[in-house]
């Protein structure tokens, strides 16, 4: 395991130490997007060792994870605008399709097709990279992020440190898109979502922390595995402490992906739209499309470290598609379990619409406020308090269940 | 002592994000599952109830007309133009020969109407009314004109409307009066002690069950009209 200091440090820093790891994530990367692709596909087709056959499954890698962002982007839109107009005693999109599934469809489409207008005084370099470095700060972290048994494009063995340390990049895109655009609205959203992204992502690392010191490795397959007993061994469950530091994860998560009540850098009734006002057309599609998937990458981490990946702790599902068992309930298994996982992170994604569509936005001292005087201290003092838990008591939280339960 | 402070704020912020997301959580559920709340109507399939006494597209019923232009000349806007001979015999082209004036044009020129019910005032067959017809629109400024002789505006269903909601006004006057009457009665009776005000009260609601009926049939004429 990275020791704790490091891991701590990398985090506040972010991007700046990603580097350090590199040679580790490629020589990772290679290898499991490899093996990845030969259970997809006939040997005949990849021959091993070649390098466009890397090539070619890294390429088929990135395709499918965004294949499946795209999808769930336009899945999500069209469930937030329900949720929303359900809470609002609307009833949103109802014309395109059955109640309106087919509207993000048509929505994205007319995105698309719209004008791309660059203004004239702004950085023309930096204007246009600015979204493609946002998406690609979130598409990275998807690298070490399992879909479902075996789904997983890297099982990389610092999988939790790589998300945390690359969100950083996203922090990024957004200073060069808002500085850029030569524009007050998008320089103020630019401050604000610097402060923000920056601040926040210590509370995610420390929860991250108290989840490595449990499961005792960053790799986000083994973290699961460790959570494969029931539903007493997820990690949320495993202690108060965690349980604690799962809340903070989810508060810390939502302003993490700027979402409401922490959508100050993109405050409509402030700042026209933050960040991104000088954007259209195709461009503000990234910025959504990047939004939407981080919504989904924060939900399915949380998914991942608290909430048992995909295992429900119903040993009659789990068992389907175990090692030995034949073709066809090995394919019902992966589904099944690629299911369950983005079941329960659509689950997490709901809840953070409901949240979005409850609390009004709140103001930058406050927000500074909850990070570093209410998030931070209580998540160090659950860091220790896990620890210690752990030293204590092994990893039973309900003494009364058998410690099978917990594979101990 | 200000740890005390510090974890009681925590804990109310705790408490009112659980209020109000219990609030949220109740109108989401009950609006998806009980189609409670929702208020949005599903505007060209299902429409609202029009009160009685809206004013939208004028209703004419042509066969009581005598053609005596008073709405004519009523009009705050001279909007509308009449055309037709009265008392005369024999059928016109495109017209419509009532038992006491041939009509040749009746028009509402509804780029230039206010919809202020005058005409509606002077009438002396009380052929002439503010229906309940809204959604009007056009790709042109002379369509905006409207013959009410031989553009059908209203089907069978809104005509039984109009019916409706002039006796719904009627009603209404007379029940205005007999309440003012009463409460005069009532002022009178006071000084002998005797007050009997629930008696306006009792008739409200009665009137309010009759426009249920509308819903449906515009719902079904709105195909046919269009």
């Amino acid at each position: 395991m990275t020791p704790m200091s490091t891991f701590l440090l990398a985090s506040l820093l972010g991007a700046d130490a990603a580097p350090l790891q590199r040679g580790v994530a490629t020589e990772q990367a290679s290898i499991h997007i490899e093996g990845f692709l030969q259970r997809l596909m006939p040997q005949a087709f990849i021959p091993q060792g070649t390098w466009w056959a890397a090539g070619l499954s890294m390429l088929a890698a990135c395709l499918a994870v965004f294949a499946f962002i795209n999808v769930f982007a336009l899945f999500a839109v069209w469930l937030e605008r329900k949720v929303s107009a359900h809470m609002q005693c609307r009833l949103g999109p109802m014309e395109v399709g059955w109640h309106g599934v087919l509207q993000t469809i048509a929505d994205g489409l007319k995105l698309t097709a719209k004008e791309d207008i660059v203004p004239r005084d702004v950085d023309r370099i930096l204007y246009v990279l600015g979204p493609l470095v946002v998406f690609a700060g979130v598409f990275v972290r998807f690298v070490p992020l399992p879909f479902g048994e075996h789904l997983i494009a890297s099982d990389l063995n610092i999988g939790l440190f790589f998300i945390a340390a690359v969100g950083s990049v996203e922090v990024l895109g957004v200073i060069m898109a808002g500085w850029s655009s030569n524009n007050k609205w998008t320089l103020f959203g630019t401050i604000r979502a610097a402060t923000q992204m920056v601040s926040y992502e210590v509370p995610i690392g420390l929860a991250f922390i108290a989840v490595a010191v449990c499961a005792g490795t960053l790799s986000l397959v083994s973290i699961v595995e460790a959570q494969k007993f029931s539903v007493a061994s997820w990690f949320c469950f495993r202690d108060p402490f965690l349980f604690v530091l799962c809340l903070i994860y989810a508060i810390a998560s939502l302003a993490e992906c700027k979402r409401a009540p922490f959508d100050l850098p993109e405050a409509e009734s402030e700042l026209v739209s933050g960040f991104h006002t000088e954007y259209s057309g195709i461009r503000f599609a990234l910025f959504f499309l990047a939004e939407y998937a981080a919504m989904y990458l924060v939900s399915a981490v949380a998914v991942v470290a608290f909430f048992g990946g995909w295992y429900t702790g119903i040993p009659a599902i789990d068992g389907i598609g175990a090692e030995g068992s034949g073709g066809i309930a090995m394919a019902l298994g992966l589904f099944i379990k690629a299911s369950v996982l983005i079941g329960k992170s659509i689950g997490i994604v709901f809840v953070q619409m409901w949240v979005r569509w409850t609390l009004p936005r709140v103001r930058l001292d406050q927000m500074m406020h909850l990070c570093l005087k209410v998030l931070l201290p209580i998540a160090l003092v659950c860091l220790v308090g896990s620890a210690f838990w752990r030293l204590a008591f092994g990893r039973t939280f309900l003494f009364i269940l058998p410690p099978s339960w917990f594979g101990a | 002592m200000a740890l005390g402070k510090y974890f009681s704020e925590i804990f109310a912020v705790g408490k009112s994000v659980g209020i109000g997301m219990g609030i949220t959580m109740k109108y989401f559920l009950e609006s998806l599952l009980l189609r409670k709340h929702t208020s949005t109507i599903q505007y060209p399939r299902e429409r609202d109830v029009i009160p009685a006494r809206h004013r939208g597209i004028h209703f004419l019923e042509t066969e009581k007309c005598v053609m005596c232009w008073k709405c004519s000349d009523i009009c705050p806007v001279d909007c509308i133009y009449i055309e037709g001979v009265r008392g005369a015999d024999g059928v016109l082209q495109d017209g419509y020969r009532g038992s006491k004036a041939t009509l040749s044009k009746f028009t509402v020129d509804y780029t230039v109407c206010i919809f202020c019910g005058l005409c509606e005032e002077p009438c002396p067959t009380q052929c002439i009314h503010l229906g309940p017809e809204y959604d009007y629109h056009a790709t042109d400024r002379t369509m905006m004109e409207k013959n009410l002789l031989t553009d059908r505006v209203y089907t069978q269903e809104d005509e039984k409307f109009v019916r409706w909601a002039r006796e719904e006004n009627e009603r209404l006057k007379a029940e205005k009066a007999k309440a003012h009457a009463a409460g005069k009665a009532a002022g009178d009776a006071k000084a002998a002690g005797d007050v009997k005000p629930a008696a306006t009260a009792k008739t409200a609601p009665a009137a309010k069950t009759a426009p249920a009926a509308k819903t449906d049939s515009a719902a079904k004429a709105e195909g046919e009209a269009h």
